[in-house]
């Protein structure tokens, strides 16, 4: 095995293969800072190019591009307000803030070094749990999963704010996300929900523009009303110059990170789960790690936490997903579905076949993503003066550009008019719940958890119970905590 | 008892409750197996924004300002200011829209980014051709050309096509 390991390495280090995976790196770079093209579309895009190549050329090409995607999609979302990937909607939440305040660089500093942490976590999480996680994936059915979603959405819901008004809120904010992902032809009997005798709507509403309007056009908006750059007026020279603090909330944050990399891990070995739900759990849970009630009240505000959480979660899920995906031929995502099918243009079968008689290569993967988000981020730190003074330009300047980004991010996605439509009317939406304070990230998981309907048999399996009893514990957390708290200091009126 | 005072927060759960209605009532209709979830979700979200109505109706002077954890807009900005320049940005995305469904997105683009640059942002005329010329660029190149986007060509330019192609 260990000679697997390091032919692996071997592999990757040769002439031909290292350049493709820097021709993937640098294509995966532009695909993750712009949004509207997906890291699943690009690969898509890409698999025609592979037919002359060898199994040893073409998956560090193609995963040298899809496991990067996240680590700069990431930028866009910090700097921009905009989600640059699906992947990396939750980082918006601290980032953007960060950045408004003037430290772009910090938050720059820890989203690049937690997803190196979590791009590294995943490929050794790949590398030596296939054996153990086999019985896991296995166990888990349909039911699970959903029970799962549920703890994604009851970690958000009581985390969306502060004390039981922010958890009605957020369970508001999840059951409407919820009730809109219900449009569309039912899967079970062929009814058409809601869908107003619109052929566009038999699909139910894509999930791109509506997170694009949902959470890009109110900071558009913002921005256009604050009339300043987004930085506002902080000087350029100061921009940057958090970087080495950001990395060094690294490593103060480091068990926060670790442990949100193994929550983005654990999620994305789970088929049908993947990167939209594992961010937003670690989210919550970097939220949880808060200790008082003021610290809490700064997630949103921008907490470095917020930004640590994400960041490592939606890498090293990457690494994690392969592990269904190379090894009992079950796609973990869109992505990992695609990248089966370059398995099968190239003449390999995933399952047993990849833990034996190619073992050299799966290790080689699992090198490929460790050392193409190495290069990414060193990149990313070398150029990440540049990348934050962006944020220092005229909002007038900046905002026919991110607008046109929004439009075509969102066309794209199913290159139907019908899609802007979508962009205005939750761009619409999107502003005023963040004007009348409704979270909107329950909304997006309510939309994600919409998507995966069953009957009601279910509801009695063992490890439905179980994950339903966690799912419980996340949403009396904050209560049971302050009670303690209250216990220890005397309610405040008593003093 | 605190005095009722109206206002946008209000509007929004009394929308979110008749909406919800709205879903029970069509979901009523539909076979048990279609209409179990959005019957549950209908109604929860129904008692849900219903609370939420009645406890932001009572609340006391100040309590709306609980903070969700997510993005803030700006409070620093005059607020008949920030009113104006909200209406005018919902405008000029709206009018962004119906540029592309009008011309589609080949003119729409170029369109857009100089108007906006030379009546909203009141830059000078190089920068504005500059960016114009160079957003263009990027759409075209990455997305027509190099990802043969379909790109629609918009009402007018479609109705001058037909007619091109008749004379």
């Amino acid at each position: 095995m260990l000679d697997a390991f390091i032919d692996g390495l071997l592999i990757n280090l040769q002439l031909k293969p290292f350049l493709y995976m820097l021709i993937g790196c640098t294509i995966g770079f532009w695909v993750g800072i712009l949004p509207g093209i997906g890291g699943g579309t690009t690969l898509a895009l890409m698999l025609p190019f592979i037919y002359k190549m060898t199994p040893q050329e073409a998956f560090p090409f193609l995963l040298g591009m899809h496991s990067v995607v996240a680590t700069t999609g990431d930028i866009t979302s910090v700097l921009f307000g905009i989600p640059g990937e699906a992947t990396t909607v939750a980082t918006i939440v601290d980032g953007y803030p960060m950045a408004k305040k003037g430290e772009a660089g910090r938050a720059l500093g820890a989203v690049l070094m937690s997803s190196l942490i979590g791009a590294l976590f995943g490929a050794t999480f790949l590398a030596f749990t296939i054996p153990i996680v086999r019985p896991l994936v296995l166990a888990f059915g349909s039911p699970e999963m959903f029970m799962l979603i549920i703890l994604g959405l009851t970690c958000i819901a009581t985390l969306s704010g502060h004390g039981k008004r922010g958890l009605l809120l957020g369970l508001m904010s999840g059951g409407f996300g919820f009730m809109v992902s219900l449009v569309g032809q039912d899967r079970q009997a062929g009814i058409l929900r809601f869908t107003f005798g619109q052929l566009y709507l038999w699909n139910g509403l894509s999930i791109i523009p509506v997170m694009v309007g949902l959470f890009a056009i109110p900071e558009i908006v913002d921005l256009a009303v604050r009339g300043t750059a987004i930085a506002g007026n902080v000087e350029l020279g100061k921009l940057g110059k958090g970087v080495r603090e950001g990395i060094r909330d690294t490593f103060r944050h480091f068990w926060l990170t670790v442990r949100c990399s193994l929550i983005g891990s654990l999620i994305g070995i789970l088929p049908g789960l993947g990167g939209g739900v594992a961010q937003w759990v670690s989210y919550a849970h970097a939220a949880q790690s808060a200790k008082t009630e003021e610290e809490r009240a700064g997630f949103g505000k921008g907490d470095i936490r917020g930004v640590l959480g994400p960041g490592a979660a939606n890498n090293s899920k990457e690494g994690a997903g392969l592990i269904p995906t190379v090894a009992f031929g079950i796609p973990a995502g869109s992505g990992m579905a695609i990248l089966m099918g370059a398995f099968f243009l190239l003449g390999l079968v995933p399952g047993p076949d990849m833990l034996t008689k190619h073992l050299t290569l799966t290790y080689s993967m699992v090198w490929t993503i460790a050392i193409s988000n190495v290069l990414i981020v060193a990149v990313c730190l070398l150029f990440i003066n540049h990348l934050a003074s962006l944020t220092a330009i005229r909002g007038s300047l900046m905002i026919p550009i991110i607008l046109l980004l929004c439009f075509i991010g969102a066309y794209t996605s199913n290159n139907n008019v019908g899609d802007l439509i979508v962009l205005l009317i939750f761009g619409g939406i999107g502003y005023l719940m963040v004007r009348y304070r409704w979270p909107r990230p329950p909304f997006i998981l309510g939309f994600i958890l919409g998507t995966t309907r069953y009957g009601a048999a279910w509801l009695i399996r063992p490890k439905v119970i179980i994950i339903f009893l966690i799912a419980a514990a996340f949403a009396l957390y904050p209560f049971i905590q302050k009670r303690f708290k209250k216990e220890d200091i005397g309610e405040p009126d008593k003093i | 008892m605190s005095r009722i005072r109206y206002s946008g927060r209000h509007v929004m759960s009394f929308c979110l409750a008749a909406i919800s209605v709205g879903v029970v009532i069509t979901a009523l209709k539909w076979p048990f197996k279609t209409a179990l979830f959005p019957v549950i979700i209908g109604a929860s979200v129904f008692f849900l924004s219903l609370a939420e109505l009645l406890m932001s109706l009572f609340e006391k002077e100040g309590a709306a300002k609980q903070s969700a954890m997510d993005f803030k807009l700006s409070e620093d900005v005059d607020k008949a200011v920030a009113v104006r320049r909200t209406g005018l940005t919902f405008g000029w995305i709206f009018a962004f829209f119906i540029l592309i469904l009008f011309f589609g997105f080949n003119i729409a683009v170029p369109l857009f980014v100089l108007l906006y640059l030379k009546i909203q942002g009141r830059e000078r005329w190089p920068i504005s051709i500059i960016l114009t010329v160079g957003s263009w660029f990027f759409f075209w190149g990455l997305f027509v050309w190099l990802l043969d986007t379909p790109m629609p060509d918009g009402w007018i330019v479609a109705i001058l096509k037909a007619i091109g192609s008749q004379s």
